[in-house]
């Protein structure tokens, strides 16, 4: 059965392969890159006291190829789930080739879990891989943005792209076994991993444990990188020294705990300084904001709480597949 | 002996349509089965419960009796013809071979040689452009060569030409005389069932109308000539199938089911042939349908 299911996914498996391959080749070579030129910028300022401005930079060099090779690995096990998971089953149903191997020597589970094994094995393997090296490779410059916990940062760095492809390609088998079309259960696929990678960050993650509530110092760095002042204090694009992931954030504060939004001061920083005056104008005066955070040192937490939610999502439609083979087969 | 194929009070629901009620059937071993009847009769449904593909909605359904398409060992020995002879459009003929090998333990890949050789298929074309009758023979191949002890084809000639149909059936005959296995074959062309069928089942409307070993079915069967008022003075015993009436007051002719030879009477008496034995059944089955003819009324 595992020989018949690489056979029909050897042309998918091949393209895969090549395409991983392409990917490994430039993460290696961009890897090394990476790492060499953070080698310099430390040798570079060790003399010095502070090395915050030349890491920065290194980071902002290479931060363009990080965000996109992290959009590449987001959609990964999308892709997986369409073209790899969906015609799994349906194709077969589509075909009426279920017939023909339903009556080998072989009960219909075992076909599936060979079917899902071999494929869902496979993507996952490849999104295990990917992230890996993707890890490797844009590393220091994600250690020096402190930007783990972002959305696509986290989604795109260890374990969890592997639990996300198996999730996909079960989804995609487990569709295409009810919905029994190649094309319905390819956009139902991609509909629903939408949705739940929607979901499951916005909704979930957040409260994998309990939310620590902190105040922040807004220092002229830290204010130099949000990305939204708003016209009477509210902030947005918070970055935090250590790398903490701040989920919310209260509008700018003074030394006494009052929002600064309407003082005379800070509406005459926001009208008369240019913006690369506005952070030190800011700092000047004290400020700071309340925040909602999962501290740095949670990551690797989240990441095991969110591939077991995502392996136990796959178990349970793998279930739920064979449960519909069972009751209505043909 | 266990029949080979056995279905009690079986019955096959799609929703509210059924498919297929109170099924009563026993096959014995060794025979080649021919199963009759017009469009949605309900024959797919039947071979497809038989080999385990769909499970029934009432009753119960043995082969080789245990529940089909279980137990791997079990499905070692049903082999199925699909309708249209499903094949991998991708794969080769000899990777179906290949496939067969590996997904079946009593896998005879020297049948499988000589079959593929006398069909003339070449091994390395794909399955998806292969002609109709090819695939067929591709299909049974498949099939045959797990050494199944039962070999279930539905429709496998429907789509086929005479010519290559004429191949098809003989290579089946072949496969299941080599086999030493029992057959159960649905079509609708009575001349292949008659040809090739030592068995009969008449499904219509989801019922057997009519099951038995063809020799003692038509033995049971007579046909009967003379004047329509001598007609309708046969004796009780005898069941009336269908009965013709020319306008024109010629002679009329009834087909006829009695357990004893016809008495001599003021009629002649011919053997039916198969074809007109399933005719007059399913069209008894159809008027039996129209309220205003219930079977009982015209005993």
């Amino acid at each position: 059965m595992i020989w018949l299911t690489w056979r029909q996914f050897r042309t998918q498996a091949l393209i895969g392969l090549g395409a991983l391959l392409l990917l490994a080749g430039y993460l290696v070579v961009l890897g090394l890159d990476v790492h060499h030129a953070q080698q310099d910028t430390l040798a570079h300022c060790s003399a010095r006291a502070d090395c915050t401005g030349p890491l920065a930079a290194f980071a902002d060099r290479y931060g363009l190829r990080t965000d996109l090779l992290g959009y590449l690995l987001l959609v990964a096990p999308a892709v997986f789930g369409v073209f790899c998971g969906a015609p799994l089953v349906a194709r077969e149903f589509e075909a009426g080739t279920h017939r023909l191997v339903w009556n080998q020597s072989i009960t219909r589970r075992r076909w599936l879990a060979a079917k899902l094994g071999v494929v869902g094995g496979s993507c996952t393997l490849a999104a295990a891989l990917a992230a890996l090296l993707l890890g490797w490779a844009t590393g220091p410059v994600t250690a020096v943005r402190g930007a783990r916990f972002e959305p696509v940062a986290f989604a795109s760095h260890g374990l969890v792209p592997a639990a996300y492809a198996a999730f996909a390609s079960v989804l995609g088998a487990t569709l295409g076994l009810y919905l029994r079309r190649t094309v319905p259960a390819m956009a139902a696929t991609l509909a629903v991993f939408a949705v739940v990678q929607l979901v499951v960050p916005a909704v979930v993650r957040p409260h994998y444990r309990a939310p620590e509530r902190t105040a922040v110092q807004l220092t002229a760095p830290i204010v130099a990188n949000l990305s939204k002042i708003g016209t009477y204090g509210d902030i947005g694009g918070l970055r935090v020294p250590g790398g903490p992931w701040v989920i919310d954030t209260s509008a700018i504060l003074d030394e006494s705990g009052a929002p600064v939004g309407h003082s005379d001061w800070f509406q005459d920083c926001m009208d008369h300084s240019s913006l690369t005056d506005l952070p030190g104008c800011l700092a000047d005066h004290r400020i700071h904001v309340e925040i909602t955070q999962q501290p740095a040192d949670r990551y690797w937490t989240f990441q095991f709480v969110e591939s077991a939610l995502f392996a136990l999502l796959a178990a349970a439609l793998a279930a739920l597949a064979v449960r519909r083979l069972r009751t209505r087969a043909d | 002996m266990t029949p080979v194929l056995e279905a009690v009070g079986l019955g096959k629901r799609y929703g509210r349509r059924s498919a297929l009620a109170d099924v009563e059937l026993s096959v014995p071993a060794g025979r080649v089965v021919g199963l009759v009847g017009p469009n949605g009769a309900g024959k797919s449904t039947l071979l497809q419960l038989a080999c385990g593909l769909i499970a029934p909605t009432a009753g119960r359904i043995r082969v080789h009796g245990a529940e089909p398409g279980v137990r791997p060992d079990h499905l070692a020995r049903v082999g199925y013809v699909a309708q249209d002879t499903p094949v991998y459009p991708d794969l080769t003929v000899a990777e179906h071979l290949r496939l067969g090998a590996r997904l079946n333990p009593r896998w005879d890949a020297a049948l499988a040689e000589r079959r593929l050789a006398r069909s003339e298929l070449d091994p390395r074309q794909k399955a998806g452009r292969l002609s109709g009758g090819q695939r067929a023979q591709l299909a049974l191949t498949v099939a045959a060569a797990k050494r199944p002890d039962l070999l279930i084809l539905d429709e496998p000639a429907a789509a086929l030409d005479p010519l290559a149909r004429h191949a098809f059936l003989d290579h089946l005959m072949e496969s299941v005389t080599e086999l030493g296995a029992t057959a159960v074959l649905s079509s609708h062309a009575l001349p292949d069932v008659a040809r090739v069928c030592d068995h009969l089942v008449v499904l219509a409307r989801g019922r057997v109308q009519l099951h038995g070993d063809i020799g003692p079915l038509l033995a049971r069967h007579a046909r009967v000539t003379g004047r329509p008022a001598d007609l309708d003075a046969l004796p009780s015993a005898v069941t009336v199938l269908t009965r013709t009436e020319p306008s024109d007051g010629g002679p009329a002719t009834a087909l006829v089911r009695t357990e004893h030879p016809l008495p001599d009477g003021p009629w002649a008496v011919t053997a039916p042939d198969l074809e007109e034995l399933v005719l007059a059944q399913l069209a008894r089955a159809e008027n039996a349908r129209r309220p205003a003819a219930r079977p009982e009324a015209r005993r």
